[in-house]
């Protein structure tokens, strides 16, 4: 390995993972979309001239996870020593490297001395961009019907961006072009900060140190997780977890994994898992790469491993094409966070026989995406919310109550935003769902119920989630979380929704969301009296 | 009528008669190096010449509908990119409805034309795409908003040499549409025609000079402004209504009425469609662009010779309004897909107003309506998407019959041939194409004969959907004749049979057959009157039943 | 000696080559019985029938019987559910203002359209197999009953595989032995149904009436004493010996035209010319056409009284200027020339027959480049004043002096011509002063010095005769036949194969057909794909020499047609997008070897002297003289007027004309 002086390694490398971090801040702090400066679904990175990822910004570990991937088919067309001042590269296209179309990613160049040493990279999901539906299209067959496909591409600032074709083209696209263009905005300015911050290093330290210790900083992951990857026992270890349904029929959708441990290796292969469905519940492969880091990261590793592409280096990854995991174009992806957590559950589960005491039991493990639009005289209106769940026990504890699942990491909206922003419905409870959590020695997390009163008519409802038929499994003699579910309260009546659904609302109905509580592990017999109590106490066990 | 300007009258005609070549070399070339079957096929594309300010000079005549409304859709991109701002190689590019365009699937392309650095004039293209994306294959019937019907090109600029060709625009298009390799190849033809366009305009102002060509373009503006003025000069000063309807099924039950008021003053004329109805929440709704668009064909047609052309001079004596918020005026972002149906209701009502100005000109409704079908299935090489621009029987006029079988007069499409079907599509299989005895309206001439097309669907997950108009209300006789027959569509499927709606999408599955049936144009003056001889001819070859004719043309028992 | 006797709408024109004396004749047309219109013409050229070797002959008897409905009575049959092929058309309309818009009149009536039992398919499988039986039962019997002359057969599909309309052809002839049976195969096998079925409607159509017709003639010929072989012309530039022209007849369709290329081409080719723009100025059209390396180009399309035909013709534009176009103003104030024309009668007001509208002779007249004396064919004479007092109206209306009304009026014909050239030149990626002009018929040669002008043409040829160079054309013209064939291929490695294997196929069947007319012998190929990008529908004809079909590679057909592409579409060249190939042209050709010259004879030198004209805006003095006594390399500077018994010739001022040694005028600038 390079002769790197160590302090130069420790500061350079702590002031990128401080850029991304500043970057990851700007970016939500200067964001429109309730969505990305409420919610917070955004990302921002440091990523090498070869698109290595080299630190992030800890917000969305489904993003961060294949930055690479959706860099890379940029550089193949675009090669970093063809771009010039102003220069981006943008893509959402779930068929070159991208996740779903509503995560645009924008790659700005860093020039040092006229040389591309790094590309500050920043992705943010988008509230709306066009499509069948506002904000989120259940119904859509292809992707066409998700949205704009912008595929890798190259744009200059001055000429295309600041009322410039590209920056036109997508206003006339979307249904509320003002907070897009304002989220694509924020993600120019975080760039933009990034790549100050980082051409600042190469000034003050030469940009041979700065990219030596980019290096420095894959390898140091890759020693990490290769480690990791050691210490566990060699072997073949299967896994499986099943989604509710395609959102089409009715029988459930299988993942299955099969993790092949060597040495320092792992190879991870989802042979066995489902084709992929005609609704938009399937993952794009750079989705099933990155959910597979992603809990492999949080099993393996501290978190002081920064997570880049060096820690990728020792696994390799594989989905057959045609699958849930990996399907053909034009298949749609909305809801690609679905199979992707299933994913996420069958290697939880097959790490489990590998390693016990470092996994989990299954949470909520669920991305539930509701959007509620309409349009009003003055154009559209489009509210996203992303929910969370109970977290599954582990061995040494308890799951976390009402929280982002492990995949993901949205905030909720505050009720006051809802309340300031839109005049259409209004947020009449948000709580805990006491019961939700499946007993054991350590209780699953428990869930959520949040409410949202109709104040108009004409109000389109869209949801997507997963778990309101399959409850998340105890691990350990734990007890199962209970399932989420969602409906409608209309004068007097109950109308229940499968966990993908859409239906216009009207003034005064009452939309009730709960989402599962996270599985419990251990016997439940064995949980401590003062536990139990406590849990009592704080009005957390549901009386059934 | 003397010329307005000084221009010899040898170089006037030779440079008008030149300008008009020019215009048809530019819709040949697109259409015969266009890829997809509804511009190749059904011709579903129109090309133009302007002057420098967008005011068409010179049309091929393929479309009337895309003609009537280049100026309304050149000007909002003028707007932004003015004209002395443009560089060699700019083209101007929209398909934007809120915008002076029409809907999303015609796209309209500038090149202006330059000569010693200075625009003279724009060729413009414009072509039907067959899919732009959006919410379903070809057209989808359940938009309820315009972002659900496709991308969506607002007036912009670009470089065809940095941003076509392989470059950013072509790539984000070619991304976003299901047939590609068709899309940004019928793109090709479309700069094709503007080249040509520009390069035959730039020889004709290097032959003559650009001044006298410059001259010559104004002239003939003011050529057509005098032969309309004339024409509405000849019309009695007056206030006159004229009503026609959609479908009700396009709303939510009540009666969707187009109402044109014309008002002719001395020699100019203006149209105002105050009482039409509200727009709707479907995609029936026509942007106020193809309103003006419908509005002048109708005009054109009835009032002047074929052999006045029809440019923005045309247009100066007429004024044309619609409340917005209506069907024929919507407010963004209102889905406007089958705007065409919505206009040909202006113009039917406009026909009507007209008809009591100068009652010897109008005809008698035609079937009057585009109907659009769209199949489509996804193989394992990508989408394969078919589009159906089925037309019926023309009305009758006081002199002739209603021609058969022929597109709208708004429009202007080819059929697809069948053996051209058969060899691009293996889902679906055309078994009938053939004229319907007694769709035409009887009357001393008889209304135009609809007809029956049908497929047979031979493989499983064939994606319909289509979008038509009276179903319900017949096209209407005029002065004594019988209406012509409604059309149907009908979807057999194991022995049951399924009428399927106005404006609907369904999935075909392996042994369907859909069948068209497009309906017949009104008949003009009392059937009884028709001369035997005819009406004889027609039972001979089968268009009139004897029984229709005994109960509409009063063929007496036994008589033949 | 030679004969050919060239049928027209106003004049039957006849050129007799024996050795070397020429003869040529022009008399009045016979329109309603052509055939003694023709048998008159040899009498007025005092000919021996018996010394009559080769006769060759054309006529408008074709086009006459379809724009007059004259033609037999047919049945169509086409597949099951698309008896109304030829009613629905293809459900555009060619004027899109026209409320009152009617389509084409088929040639046949809905009541004589039949459906057959069957369906095939593109790649030539059959969907359901011909029922003959049914067929049988259901139609034949209705067929017997009405008694056709003549049965039309389009199958869909049929291009691709023929064998339902054969296994048709046989039951009806088997039923019908007296009626004339057509299938679309035999006529032509390109795709598009309806288009080929009124292709192969029409050949039925006409069938019986040019065999009745050639029957008749050659009775009268036999009984006349002839002897020699009698062919016919087609409008492929080609003639057939009268026998195959029964088989053949809708090859005769615009027979006239093509037969004046010829002419041209081959009068033209022996004083070392082969790049062409060939301009044919009768009394109300003028036909363009444009021959490369000697051989006229050919347009795969074109269509009679908007009734489309798809065979080979040659690619003749044809516009309304011609000498008896109507000069008019139209109500808006535009000076506008045809289409309208005097026609033959009453003719230009000049010729005394009643004519009151100003026409373009009569513009000639007014200003000079026709003489009140001239020898017009038919021997008519000129009323200046008549000429004079029908422009004097319209001059009024445009405040211009007759001269100048006159000088306007030519020049915007003038145009209309230019316009015509430029279709077949500019639009077909050809610059037309890589060509020399060539005009001919009473009034091209009157033209062609303003037309070659505009065009920045700066030679043109002149032939001797001008005025019955198509009677001319008749006898220089070879035995041709063309046969057309669609298969779809991918441009790829198995292309050059299977394309090798198709011409293969192609050649033997026209050996086959030629031997039988006993034309084999020396006969040589010419050979075309019909190329495209895979999505397109149109295919542009790629030439390649036949001598080499059997040997191309893929990399030299990807070049000529991407080159093809470019010139005309402004792109494609170069570009990776796959091609295909979808249809093949084959030609054979039996050459006719030791053609006889036309010369143009002696005039009458008397005739020569000065004449007052108007041109370009100023009154000129020009020489005026007959055109035979203008005496080889002797340089005649314009204005000038060359006047012979067919056609005259203005060389105007800036213009130097020269007889060479094969009695072409070949006219340079400066």
């Amino acid at each position: 390995m390079r002769n790197l002086d160590p302090v130069d390694v420790a500061v350079v490398g702590q002031s990128l993972t401080a850029a991304a971090r500043e970057m990851g801040a700007k970016l939500v702090r200067s964001a429109y979309s309730t969505v990305v400066r409420e919610a917070r679904d955004a990302s921002a990175a440091i990523v090498d001239a070869r698109g290595n990822t080299v630190a992030q910004a800890e917000l969305i570990p489904i993003q961060l996870g294949s930055i690479g991937e959706t860099l890379r088919p940029c550089l193949a067309r675009f090669p970093a020593e063809t771009l010039e001042d102003g220069d981006i590269l943008v893509n959402n296209d779930p068929y070159q490297g991208g996740q779903h179309l509503q995560d645009v990613f924008i790659f700005s160049p860093i020039f040092v001395e006229g040389r591309v040493i790094a590309f500050a990279a920043s992705v943010a999901h988008h509230l709306d961009l066009g499509g069948g539906a506002a904000g989120l299209n259940n119904s859509a067959s292809d992707l066409y019907q998700e949205g704009i496909v912008i595929p890798p591409s190259r744009f200059n600032l001055p000429r295309d961006w600041n009322g410039g074709p590209f920056e036109r083209f997508l206003a006339a696209n979307v249904r509320v072009p003002a907070q897009t263009i304002g989220d694509f905005n924020a993600q120019l300015a975080a760039n933009r900060v990034g790549a100050a911050r980082v051409a600042e290093l190469a000034r003050r330290h030469g940009a041979a140190t700065v990219t030596a210790v980019m290096d420095a900083m894959l390898d140091y992951a890759e020693r990490r997780v290769r480690a990791a990857i050691a210490a566990l026992p060699d072997g073949r270890y299967e896994g499986e977890d099943w989604l509710d349904d395609d959102g089409v029929g009715e029988e459930p959708v299988r993942v299955h994994v099969a993790i092949t441990k060597a040495g320092e290796t792992l190879d991870i292969d989802y042979a066995g898992t489902a084709p992929q469905v005609a609704r938009n519940i399937n993952a794009p492969f750079a989705s099933t790469v990155s959910a597979t880091l992603s809990c492999l990261k949080l099993v393996l590793t501290g978190p002081d491993v920064p997570f880049n592409e060096g820690a990728k280096r020792p696994i390799t990854i594989r989905a057959p094409l045609g699958s849930l995991l990996n399907p053909r174009h034009p298949a749609p992806v909305r809801a690609r966070m679905e199979p992707c957590y299933r994913a996420f559950g069958a290697l939880m589960q097959a790490l489990g026989k590998a390693a016990p005491e470092r996994v989990m039991a299954a949470g909520y493990d669920t991305t539930t995406a509701i959007a509620l639009s309409r349009l009003g005289p003055a154009g559209w209106q489009v509210h996203l919310d992303i929910h969370g769940g109970g977290w599954g026990a582990r061995a040494d504890g308890d799951g976390e109550d009402g929280i982002a699942g492990p995949l993901g990491n949205c905030a909720n909206t505050p009720a006051e935003v809802v309340d300031a922003e839109y005049g259409y419905f209004r947020i009449a409870e948000y709580g805990l769902r006491p019961g939700s959590a499946g007993a054991g020695c350590h209780r699953g997390g428990t869930g959520l119920r949040r409410v949202f009163q109709m104040t108009e008519d004409n109000v389109g409802f869209a949801l997507y989630a997963d778990r309101f038929k399959l409850a998340p499994r105890g691990l350990a003699g734990g007890v199962d979380g209970w399932p989420a579910r969602c409906f409608v309260e209309r004068d007097g009546t109950t109308i229940p929704f499968r966990s993908k659904a859409a239906m216009t609302l009207r003034r005064g109905d009452r939309l009730v969301l709960e989402t599962a509580g996270g599985a419990g592990h251990g016997p439940a017999t064995a949980r401590s009296n003062e536990a139990i109590f406590h849990d009592v106490e704080e009005g957390l066990v549901g009386d059934g | 009528m003397a010329m307005t300007r000084n221009l010899d009258p040898a170089d006037y005609a030779v440079i008008s008669q030149a300008l008009q070549a020019i215009g048809r070399e530019m819709g040949a070339k697109l259409v015969r190096s266009a890829y997809s079957t509804v511009v190749r096929e059904a011709r579903d594309a129109s090309a133009a010449l302007t002057d420098r300010h967008g005011h068409v000079i010179a049309q091929a005549e393929l479309i009337p509908m895309q003609l009537g409304s280049i100026g309304a859709t050149i000007q909002p991109c003028l707007e932004r990119f003015p004209v002395e701002t443009l560089e060699p190689g700019d083209f101007l590019i929209t398909n934007d409805p809120y915008h002076g365009g029409q809907h999303l699937q015609d796209v309209f392309i500038f090149t202006p034309i330059f000569v010693d650095g200075r625009v003279v004039g724009f060729s413009a293209s414009i072509a039907h795409h067959l899919d732009l994306g959006g919410g379903n294959p070809g057209l989808n019937a359940s938009s309820r908003d315009v972002y659900q019907e496709g991308i969506i090109i607002p007036p912009s600029k670009y470089s065809e040499r940095r941003d076509w060709n392989g470059g950013g625009l072509e790539r984000l298009i070619a991304a976003n549409v299901r047939v590609p390799g068709q899309t940004i190849g019928d793109f090709y033809a479309q700069f094709a025609a503007n080249h040509i366009g520009a390069a035959r305009g730039a020889q004709l102002c290097a032959r003559y000079g650009t001044d006298t060509v410059e001259a010559t373009m104004a002239e003939l503006q003011d050529y057509a402004e005098r032969r309309v003025r004339a024409a509405i000069a000849a019309l009695p000063d007056g206030t006159y209504v004229g009503e026609d309807a959609l479908d009700d099924r396009w709303g939510d039950g009540g009666t969707l009425t187009v109402r044109a008021t014309i008002t002719v003053k001395g020699d100019t004329l203006a149209v105002d469609f105050k009482g039409t109805a509200g727009q709707v929440a479907c995609h029936v709704n026509a942007p106020f662009a193809s309103t003006v668009s419908a509005t002048l064909s109708c005009l054109k047609a009835v009032l002047t010779g074929p052999d006045v052309p029809f440019n923005e001079g045309a247009k100066r004596p007429i004024t044309v309004t619609a409340p917005y918020g209506s069907i024929l005026n919507p407010r963004p972002p209102a889905p406007v897909r089958a705007r065409m149906n919505s206009a040909y209701r202006a113009y039917g009502a406009v026909m009507r107003a007209l008809g009591q100005a100068a009652p010897d000109r109008v005809v008698a409704q035609g079937y009057d309506t585009t109907w659009a079908a769209a199949l489509s299935y996804l193989t394992p090489d990508g989408y394969k998407v078919h589009l159906d621009i089925l037309g019926g029987g023309l009305g009758a006029g006081s002199r002739s019959d209603g021609c058969d079988a022929v597109d709208g007069p708004l429009s202007n499409c080819s059929n697809t041939p069948i053996e051209v079907l058969d060899m691009d599509f293996d889902a679906y299989r055309a078994t009938a194409y053939e004229l319907v005895a007694d769709s035409g309206g009887a009357g001393v001439h008889r209304g135009g004969a609809g007809y029956r097309r049908a497929y047979a669907v031979v493989t499983d997950g064939v994606n319909f959907a289509t979008y038509a108009d009276r179903f319900q209300r017949a096209p209407q006789g005029l002065a004594g004749g019988r209406p012509g027959a409604s059309a149907l569509c009908r979807v057999r499927r194991d022995g049951q049979v399924i009428d399927a709606a106005i404006n609907t999408g369904m999935i075909l599955a392996k042994g369907d057959t859909v069948e068209f049936i497009t309906g017949g144009g009104g008949g003009h003056g009392d059937g009884r009157a028709r001369p035997r001889g005819q009406l004889a001819e027609d039972i001979a070859d089968g268009l009139v039943s004897e029984a229709a004719a005994r109960r509409d043309y009063g063929l007496a028992l036994g008589a033949d | 000696m030679r004969v050919g006797v060239e049928v027209g709408g106003t004049f039957t024109d006849l050129v007799a080559i024996d050795g070397g004396t020429v003869r040529v004749a022009k008399v009045p047309s016979v329109p309603r019985r052509p055939d003694e219109g023709a048998f008159q013409a040899l009498q007025a050229g005092k000919l021996d029938l018996g010394a009559i070797k080769d006769l060759v002959h054309g006529s408008t008897v074709g086009t006459n019987a379809v724009l007059e409905r004259k033609g037999a009575r047919v049945a169509f049959l086409t597949t099951a559910g698309f008896r109304d092929l030829l009613f629905l058309q293809r459900h555009d309309r060619r004027n899109i203002y026209d409320l009152a818009y009617r389509k084409p009149t088929p040639v046949v009536r809905r009541r004589d359209c039949y459906e057959v039992p069957e369906r095939m398919l593109a790649d030539g499988t059959a969907e359901r197999p011909f029922d003959a039986a049914a067929f049988e039962r259901d139609v034949i019997p209705r067929l017997k009953a009405a008694g056709y002359e003549a049965v039309s057969v389009c199958l869909l599909n049929a291009y691709a595989n023929p064998a339902h309309e054969e296994a048709v052809r046989d039951l009806v002839r088997r039923h019908l032995p007296g009626a004339s049976i057509t299938i679309s195969s035999d006529v032509t096998r390109e795709f598009r149904e309806y288009e080929r079925a009124s292709t192969t409607t029409l050949a039925a159509y006409l069938q019986p009436v040019i065999a009745g017709y050639l029957a008749r003639f050659e009775d009268t010929l036999g009984r006349h004493g002839f002897k020699g072989r009698f062919s016919v012309m087609q409008s492929n530039g080609g003639r057939l010996p009268a026998e195959g022209m029964r088989r053949n007849a809708i090859t005769s369709l615009f027979s006239g035209p093509a037969a004046g290329v010829m002419g041209a081409a081959r009068q033209a080719g022996l004083s070392g010319y082969a790049n062409l723009i060939t301009f044919d100025m009768g009394g109300t059209s003028t036909d363009v056409c444009l021959v490369e390396n000697g051989r006229p180009s050919l347009a795969a399309e074109t269509d009679i009284d908007g009734l489309p035909v798809r065979l080979p013709v040659l690619d003749i534009v044809t516009v309304g200027a011609g000498g008896g176009s109507i000069i008019w103003c139209d109500e808006g104030g535009m000076l506008r020339v045809g289409p309208e024309s005097a026609g033959a009668d009453p003719g230009p007001a000049c010729y005394g027959r009643g004519g009151r509208r100003p026409t373009i002779t009569d513009a000639h007249v007014a200003r000079g480049t026709i003489r009140p004396d001239a020898l017009l064919g038919g021997n008519l004479r000129i009323d200046a004043a008549a000429a004079a007092s029908a422009l004097a109206p319209i001059a009024e209306a445009f405040g211009l002096s007759p001269e100048d009304m006159a000088d306007s009026a030519l020049r915007v014909a003038e145009a209309n011509i230019v316009r015509a050239i430029q279709l077949v030149t500019t639009e077909r990626a050809r610059d037309p002063r890589d060509f020399v002009l060539v005009p001919f018929g009473g009034a091209g040669p009157l033209h062609a010095a303003k037309v070659a002008a505009d065009l920045g043409v700066g030679t043109i040829v002149v032939p001797p005769n001008a005025g019955v160079i198509s009677a001319y054309g008749l006898i220089a013209s070879d035995f041709v036949h063309y046969d057309t064939m669609t298969r779809r291929i991918a441009l790829d490695d198995g292309a050059p194969a299977a394309v090798a294997e198709v011409f293969r196929a192609m050649r033997d069947g026209a050996r086959a057909r030629f031997e039988a007319l006993g034309l084999a012998r020396s006969a040589c190929y010419t050979f075309a794909l019909q190329m495209r990008f895979v999505g397109q529908a149109f295919e542009l004809p790629v030439e390649v020499d036949a001598e080499r079909a059997e040997r191309l590679t893929v990399a030299e057909l990807a070049e000529l047609f991407g080159k093809v592409h470019e010139s005309i579409f402004f792109h494609g060249a170069g570009t990776g997008r796959p091609i295909e190939i979808v249809a093949y042209r084959l030609g054979i050709v039996a050459p006719q070897t030791d053609v006889p010259a036309l010369t143009e004879g002696g005039g009458d030198a008397g005739r020569t002297g000065d004449f007052a004209l108007y041109d370009n805006r100023e009154r000129q003095t020009g020489r005026l003289m007959a055109r035979g006594a203008l005496a080889h390399g002797v340089a005649l500077a314009g204005p000038a007027l060359l006047e012979d018994p067919t056609a005259t010739v203005y060389v105007p001022r800036g213009w130097t004309a020269r007889h060479d040694s094969h009695d072409n005028l070949v006219m340079t600038r400066g």
